[in-house]
């Protein structure tokens, strides 16, 4: 649907169930996911950006979509930075609102966002960016449940000396309550870049999803078929992780 | 970026600048996190900017995360920091053709970006390019 809208150089607004896509004449110039930290978010969160200069913003250009120009205009973010910014919320969004879904999908015709023109991107290098980081995922750690489910560190990884400090930031906040989305928002990051850390931790053996209250009945056959299936190299990871599914079916 | 016909410098103008630099073949601001290309221009090293962006991230996040290369609690990196500015600045690729300079660009919110350049080794100058490369990516985030 998305490539068809482009190749009609349609402007609006195309929903789905995880976000919405802005097109203009066809180009995508912004998206909108509920999992994604928005632009203001990722501005805001490390003090680039102060709550009052947003509202600001809004206010000044919101009526007139040019919220991206207002934001320039009176200094309050430079041209590279705001274009950084954006791509990096605009890709984000699109990835969850690309997700294959069996939910609507609708264009509204006409419908532009207030963060105005920025840097638009071809609705194709859209599309084939969300393939692409689907595939990346994967690669990373073949198990999309970390994607959504709250994370905890590992009760038996030796955190300070393995994790990368900008993933011991993501570490730092896996509480068992918090959801990928959660600390992406905390963080003031593109909610992707949270998922790729999350699965990096988790095949480091360094977080995991917490076990199921109702644990008492596994299935570990179709535990240790997955394993032995995700990895021709197993690492040490992977092996303790062999170890626990074997232990829990004695 | 281009607003009713006012030119606010950008990705572009900084990509374009990098462009004037003796024996450039092609630069790319890219997002080493995720290896989405934000912006390219010249030539690709490799198949094409896609796959070159995704290669480039990988290498730059390598010597981003490793201890070795960024220990921590250091000046420029100091643990509160939670890798927002990693203390690596730039890393330099020679091969018997070209240079490859990625450098880490810092921004003042959260991100994880690097300007790339591609470099002739006969025509190009290693060290102007460096100098001109920590130029552009600070005026980058301060224009």
């Amino acid at each position: 649907m998305l490539l068809r809208l482009a190749s009609e150089r349609a402007t609006g607004a195309l929903l789905r169930d995880r976000g919405t896509l802005y097109l203009v004449e066809g180009q995508v110039v912004h998206a909108e996911s509920p999992v994604a930290p928005g632009i203001d978010v990722m501005l805001s969160a490390t003090g680039r950006l102060r709550p009052d200069g947003w509202t600001q913003a809004i206010r000044e250009a919101g009526a007139d979509g040019a919220v991206g120009r207002y934001l320039v205009d009176s200094g309050l973010v430079s041209g590279g930075e705001l274009e950084i910014c954006h791509l990096g919320a605009l890709f984000d969004a699109a990835f969850f609102a690309l997700a294959p879904s069996s939910g609507p999908t609708r264009f509204r015709y006409g419908a532009a966002h207030w963060i105005g023109p920025v840097r638009p991107v071809a609705a194709e290098a859209v599309e084939r960016e969300t393939l692409r980081r689907r595939a990346l995922l994967d690669r990373l750690w073949a198990h999309p449940e970390t994607d959504t489910a709250p994370v905890v560190p590992s009760p038996r990884s030796a955190r300070p000396r393995t994790a990368a400090p900008r993933q011991r930031a993501v570490l730092d906040l896996a509480d068992g309550v918090r959801t990928p989305a959660d600390i992406a928002r905390a963080l003031g990051r593109p909610a992707f870049h949270t998922l790729i850390d999350v699965r990096r931790l988790a095949a480091a053996g360094l977080v995991e999803t917490p076990r199921p209250a109702a644990a008492a009945a596994p299935t570990p056959p179709s535990d240790v078929a997955r394993l032995m299936a995700m990895s021709a190299d197993p690492d040490v990871a992977l092996l303790r992780r062999l170890r626990d599914a074997l232990e829990a079916t004695l | 970026m281009c607003w009713g016909g006012f030119r606010v410098p950008g990705i572009d103008e900084c990509l374009l600048h990098a462009m004037r630099l003796p024996g450039v073949r092609g630069a790319a601001l890219v997002d080493w996190t995720s290896g989405l290309a934000l912006g390219t221009v010249g030539d690709a090293a490799g198949d094409d900017h896609e796959t070159a962006a995704a290669e480039t991230a990988e290498l730059a996040r390598m010597v981003a995360e490793h201890p070795t290369f960024a220990p921590l609690g250091t000046a420029g990196g100091p643990e509160t920091d939670h890798g927002k500015n990693p203390p690596v600045e730039d890393l330099v690729v020679t091969t018997r053709t070209c240079y490859h300079v990625l450098r880490f660009v810092e921004t003042s919110f959260d991100s994880s970006v690097l300007l790339h350049l591609w470099l002739d080794r006969t025509d190009g100058n290693l060290a102007l390019a460096r100098l001109r490369m920590r130029d552009l990516t600070e005026r980058l985030v301060l224009e």
